[in-house]
């Protein structure tokens, strides 16, 4: 590329010959360098400087050649635009030429220009074009009309193509319409997303018929365009709703995995507007085979289907209830495939079917790869918690597991335990030692934080409770966060049940914890222990070994209002996400603003308002969640430390100025923590001297706080259970 | 609806070939292209890398996409799409496109794609249009518009007979048929019309029994019949057959009133309908899973030592009559294993991949109920290698299918002669038998 300055052609090099070739006299010369020349480019060498030589073979009877030419202008018309005018002309001859392949071409190839100057020479060709007797003429010069727009709006108004496509909605090629309705959509979310008021396209009831049997009769694409612009119909009445249903479910059959689901989509939507639950159950049910049938297809297209089965089973539990076989994983199946599937094998579990899904899980934990492994295992666990006439079955898989020694599996084991004890108390106790047999091999927090928390809230069983807990007081320094607050919790639990053996242990983990920690919530939290312990040591008793309602799996992992949104955001990237499309999309083509448009319109049974506060309290959650680092999960450590971490909320609440959705989670761990009645039992001695390094003013406040949060909770409050904050959570993590 | 475009890039992640991205800014097909290299790099198994990678906007207009990508022999195919697009439908054109360009080139290579780069671009501008809207994507039509590289082809370019305007068809233009996926105005002299089922089982098997077994079918068709021909085609047993779906030519209608395909097909092949085959013993038992018996009995047997370890493994055929044309066993044996040592029972023979350290057994023609073993042993740099939890075999079954599906009837409206049709059935497996 030496020696080459502005437009000029090179003296020499590669670009030389290459201009010489462009101006050969023989024709399949001429043709062989434009190859060469869009090679060049498509290498990224710059050979814009060739312009003339090829604008001069634009004028061809060789359609490829013609084409090459065209590529090779739409590369350069964006920087070099003043050279591209020189093609005007040839483009609007050809736009009028005798083969309709070449008009069709040439108006495509304009609209692709992207060039100011050339747009308004686009209007008159594509006027023609939008009433060409060629069908595939039209089909190009419709989807032309949209890029227009996307370039210039006013011209499309002006020039009164909005108008002329509307009427090509009745054209008779079914292709023609699916293009048109394709052009239409995307000027109507350009329009919205351009913050303009006037619906640009609203389909009413002609239309519609005539959209129900173009669906029957154009390609695959067309289909998708046309269930989507179905999708957005508002049905009149209850009966045009099951008409639509009716004539969309054959598409359940095509071959084409995405027509499949625009076909699901369109007919959820429509769904709502019908009543007869026979009607209702009956589509759902056909919902289900197409979805499997996708799972013979390459992973990548398994995966989706995999997303999509799983928001359907939320919604409708039960679909797949006699096809858990299908999901199960192969040894060969991409780690991702195995994971969906995993979560919609434990989705599906019921009493029936417990003990080829936990043979099947046992199968998996014993698989190489870790993290599959570990999700197998804490698979286990959900379906113990989910199914309670299977929890022994699982826990005895658990056992098995713990047995193999392998470190990952057991550490995985305990912390699913944990679960399983939280869900149904004392009613494994007798499992217990074997759990403390594996104390020396945990090295994880989670796995170790798990198994103290086991040994505190089974202080009473346990003998060697206090030797087991002063192993972890000795090397409490030397353990990570979580860990050491839950040695702390379990510590002051033990001395509560047994105070006579563990003075001395709760005193040195008291001390070592509000002198030497760093981490502030360890230090609060051992503070207000200690506080607690002073004072009043039946609160404390009351407080600390408050009676805790069990766990349960939540049917979905999405609110309820947001899995709404996301059914009806099926076939989308956000139901691959499980996640709404607003907050990924930002303002582009349906924003978060639109879509509340939509559903203010649409009066539908879940009001927008309730919708978008869910939506909103989980961004806001997963902020939150964000930089807290306890895990929300630890149900002894809650009461305190959301307590004293969040005051400042509980006090909104009481103004009733709260916006944090968080306040409910805080309201009801005020009501653990204070609606409980005090009882007065026998109290242990007090043996405490007041905490050393408390400021008063700080005091005051850590109490206040607490009679706050649980005055500020008025019983009617409905609030979330405290799973939300681990739905959430789990929907982090899909980013 | 916004598949943005199409890039292709090679074993190294640098795009070959890419389609203009002309509506978006110049750096945004780069920005895919890093995202996913970065991806397969810090993922220890490239397969496992998630299908649809969220790709952040700039900061500045806060407009995020996701980057679907496929394998497709050594290229791998990106879609980059924006906003509420279902990544099944960038899915489902990538996997158009890629049986167009196999329809073209024969194969999929970087190599081919480097050689015809030219024909590429054509397809890209024709199958997908530059607001992001799959265009014209069934082969009868593209042949129309983009020569295929043929000898022919380049025997007129050579002697200047070229450009398509004037390269045969009459005077019959492209586009000219009402039916998007059939060219009008086909001539044939012997009309004829193929059908080829081929009928795949998948099963998990293992030493408790089968856990799960489905077998899926697919009727690929070639069809050369002349002017517009309306086919109706019955089987002898449609109740068998079920969660079926077809080409976008079949009525879909008529299949769910009276289970007859009614169709006026494409030219040339053509997938018509895959479908379930549901065996008729499963629908009056209670258990709901379909159960067809796995034609062969695996009887693996694997001792794990500290330094590697052995296994043997014996193959019997359960078929009475017909024989297996070829079975191909897999099994992983660990991370760094070496030093396989086997024995291979007669006719058979097996190899040892060490980049993959997979064992593979060749067994060619099992007649029925045969029997072969082999066994074998290897060592592991890693203590207690742990090999894969299943065997995986592979198999072939020429002329018979599971489901003994057979054609009725097939009448034809619409043309007056009267077409040949020929029919044949192929079946397969793939099997993942646990020890």
């Amino acid at each position: 590329m030496s020696g080459f300055t502005g437009r000029q052609a090179p003296r020499k090099g590669e670009n030389y010959e290459l201009s010489v070739d462009l101006n050969s006299e023989y024709r399949d010369k001429r043709k062989d360098a434009i190859k060469r020349v869009i090679a060049s480019m498509t290498v990224g060498k710059d050979v814009s400087g060739l312009f003339p030589d090829v604008l001069k073979n634009m004028q061809t009877e060789d359609l490829e050649q013609k084409k090459l030419v065209y590529l090779y202008l739409m590369n350069y018309a964006k920087t070099q635009p003043e050279l591209v005018i020189l093609a005007v002309n040839t483009f609007v001859k050809d736009a009028e030429d005798p083969n309709p392949l070449v008009r069709a071409l040439a108006i495509r190839t304009m609209g692709c220009l992207r060039a100011e100057k050339i747009i308004d020479y686009l209007c008159d060709p594509l006027q023609k074009c939008l009433r060409d007797d060629d069908p595939y003429v039209r089909k190009t010069a419709a989807l032309c009309v949209a890029k227009l727009y996307d370039l210039k709006p006013e011209l499309v108004m002006d020039n009164g193509f909005l108008e002329q496509l509307k009427d090509m909605v009745s054209d008779p090629n079914p292709m023609v319409v699916a293009n048109t309705i394709a052009a239409l959509s995307d000027i109507h979310f350009a329009s919205v997303a351009a913050g303009t008021d006037e619906a640009l396209f609203t389909i009413d009831s002609s239309t519609l018929q005539k959209l129900l049997i173009a669906l029957n009769e154009c390609s695959e694409w067309g289909r998708v365009a046309i269930l989507n612009a179905l999708a957005r119909y508002e049905a009149v009445d209850e009966r045009e709703s099951e008409h639509i249903c009716e004539r969309v479910v054959p598409q359940f059959q095509h071959a084409n995995g995405s027509v499949v689901l625009a076909a699901i989509k369109a007919i959820m939507i429509h769904m709502r507007g019908v009543s007869g639950e026979q009607f209702r159950r009956t589509l759902v049910r056909k919902m289900a085979p197409p979805l499997v049938t996708l799972l013979s297809s390459p992973p990548e297209v398994q995966w989706v289907a995999l997303r999509n089965i799983n928001l359907l089973l939320q919604k409708e539990p039960g679909v797949l209830s006699n096809e858990m076989r299908v999901f199960f994983c192969k040894y060969n199946d991409p780690l991702y495939v195995k994971v969906e599937k995993l979560d919609i094998m434990v989705r599906l579990a019921n009493e029936h079917n417990i003990d080829p899904l936990l043979s099947e899980l046992k199968e998996y934990a014993s698989e190489v790869d870790v993290d599959f492994v570990r999700k197998s295992v804490k698979a286990i666990g959900q379906a113990a918690i989910k199914i309670e006439e299977g929890a022994e079955r699982c826990v005895n898989v658990l056992l098995d597991l713990i047995a193999t020694r392998v470190s990952y599996v057991v550490q995985e084991a305990v912390v699913v335990m944990k679960d399983i004890f939280r869900k149904y108390p004392s009613q494994y106790e007798g499992i217990i030692p074997t759990l403390c047999a594996n104390l020396d091999e945990l090295d994880e927090p989670e796995a170790k934080a798990s198994l103290i928390w086991i040994i505190g809230e089974y202080a009473n069983k346990i003998d060697n409770a206090d030797e087991l807990l002063g192993i972890f007081v000795d090397t409490f320094m030397e353990e990570s966060y979580p860990v050491q607050l839950q040695t702390l919790t379990s510590v002051v639990k033990l001395f509560l049940r047994k105070p006579e053996t563990s003075q001395g242990l709760v005193q040195k983990v008291l001390n070592t914890a509000t002198k030497d920690c760093d981490s502030p919530d360890v230090r609060d939290r051992a503070y207000i222990y200690w506080r607690l312990l002073s004072t009043d040591p039946g609160a404390a008793k009351a407080v600390i070994l408050a009676h805790r309602p069990p766990i349960s799996i939540p049917r979905t992992n999405v609110s309820p209002a947001l899995l709404e949104e996301l059914v009806s955001e099926m076939s989308t990237l956000a139901s691959v996400y499980h996640k709404p499309a607003g907050t990924f999309i930002g303002q582009g083509r349906i924003g978060a603003d639109s879509m509340q448009k939509r559903e203010d319109a649409s009066d539908d049974q879940f009001s927008a308002q309730k919708a978008f506060q869910t939506v909103a309290a989980g961004q806001q959650a997963e902020n939150l969640l964000d930089f807290d680092d306890v895990p929300s999960d630890q149900p002894s450590g809650l009461a305190a430390t959301q307590i004293s971490t969040r005051i400042p909320a509980a006090a909104n609440l009481i103004a009733g100025t709260s916006s944090n959705p968080l306040d409910d989670l805080v309201s009801i761990f005020g009501n653990l923590g204070a609606e409980q009645p005090i009882p007065n039992p026998a109290s242990p001695p007090n043996i405490f001297g007041s905490p050393p390094a408390m400021q008063p003013q700080q005091q005051q406040n850590a109490f206040s706080g607490l009679g706050l949060g649980g005055a500020a909770s008025p019983p009617q409050i409905t609030s979330p259970p405290p799973q939300q904050a681990q739905k959430e959570e789990d929907l982090l993590g899909l980013f | 609806m916004s598949v943005d475009g199409i890039i292709i890039l090679e074993n190294s992640g640098r795009p070959i070939i890419q389609s203009g991205f002309r509506s978006t800014n110049a750096t945004y097909p780069l920005l895919h292209i890093d995202t996913l290299n970065n991806a397969l790099a810090s993922s220890p198994q490239k397969e496992d890398v998630d299908p649809v990678l969220y790709v952040p906007g700039y900061i500045s207009d806060g407009k995020h996409s996701a980057c679907c990508h496929v394998k497709c022999g050594d290229v791998r195919i990106l879609a980059p799409i924006r906003g509420d697009v279902d990544p099944l439908f960038a899915f489902a054109f990538i996997h158009t496109f890629v049986e167009i360009l196999q329809d073209y080139f024969g194969t999929l290579s970087a190599a081919t794609l480097r050689d015809n780069f030219d024909v590429v671009y054509q397809l890209l501008e024709e199958t997908l249009d530059s607001i992001g809207y799959p265009n014209t994507t069934s082969p009868n039509q593209l042949r129309d518009i983009v020569l295929p590289p043929s000898l022919l082809h380049k025997i007129l370019s050579v002697t200047g007979v070229s450009g398509l305007s004037n390269a045969g068809h009459g005077n019959i233009t492209p586009f000219s048929s009402p039916i998007p996926w059939r060219k009008a105005g086909l001539r044939y002299n012997n009309n004829e019309i193929y059908f080829d089922v081929t009928e795949v089982l998948k099963a998990i098997a293992g030493p408790t029994g089968t856990l799960y077994c489905e077998v899926q079918g697919k009727v690929d068709s070639n069809s050369r019949l002349s002017g517009t021909p309306d086919l109706q085609l019955t089987f002898t047993n449609p109740d068998y057959l079920v969660d079926a779906s077809f080409h976008s030519c079949v009525r879909l209608r008529r299949w769910q009133r009276d289970k007859a395909l009614s169709f006026v097909p494409p030219d040339g092949r053509f997938t018509l309908m895959e479908y379930r085959y549901l065996p008729p013993t499963s629908r009056s038992l209670s258990a709901p899973s379909t159960q067809v018996p796995v034609p062969f009995t695996l009887k693996p047997v694997v001792t794990i030592e500290e330094d590697g370890g052995s296994f043997s493994v014996s193959l019997t055929s359960r078929l009475s009559t017909r024989l297996f044309d070829e079975i191909v066993v897999e099994f992983y044996l660990g991370d760094g294993s070496s030093g396989v040592n086997c024995t291979a029972s007669h006719g058979t023979s097996w190899s040892f991949d060490s980049r993959t350290s997979k064992i593979r057994w060749d067994l060619k023609t099992v007649p029925p109920s045969g029997t072969h073993t082999l066994r074998g042993s290897w060592a592991s740099s890693k203590k207690y290698p742990r090999p894969a939890a299943a065997f995986r075999v592979k198999y072939d079954i020429a002329k018979y299918s599971y489901s003994s599906i057979k054609i009725d009837q097939l009448r034809m409206s619409g043309e007056t002669y009267k077409p040949f049709k020929g029919f044949r059935a192929n079946s397969k497996g793939d099997v993942d038998w646990r020890w």
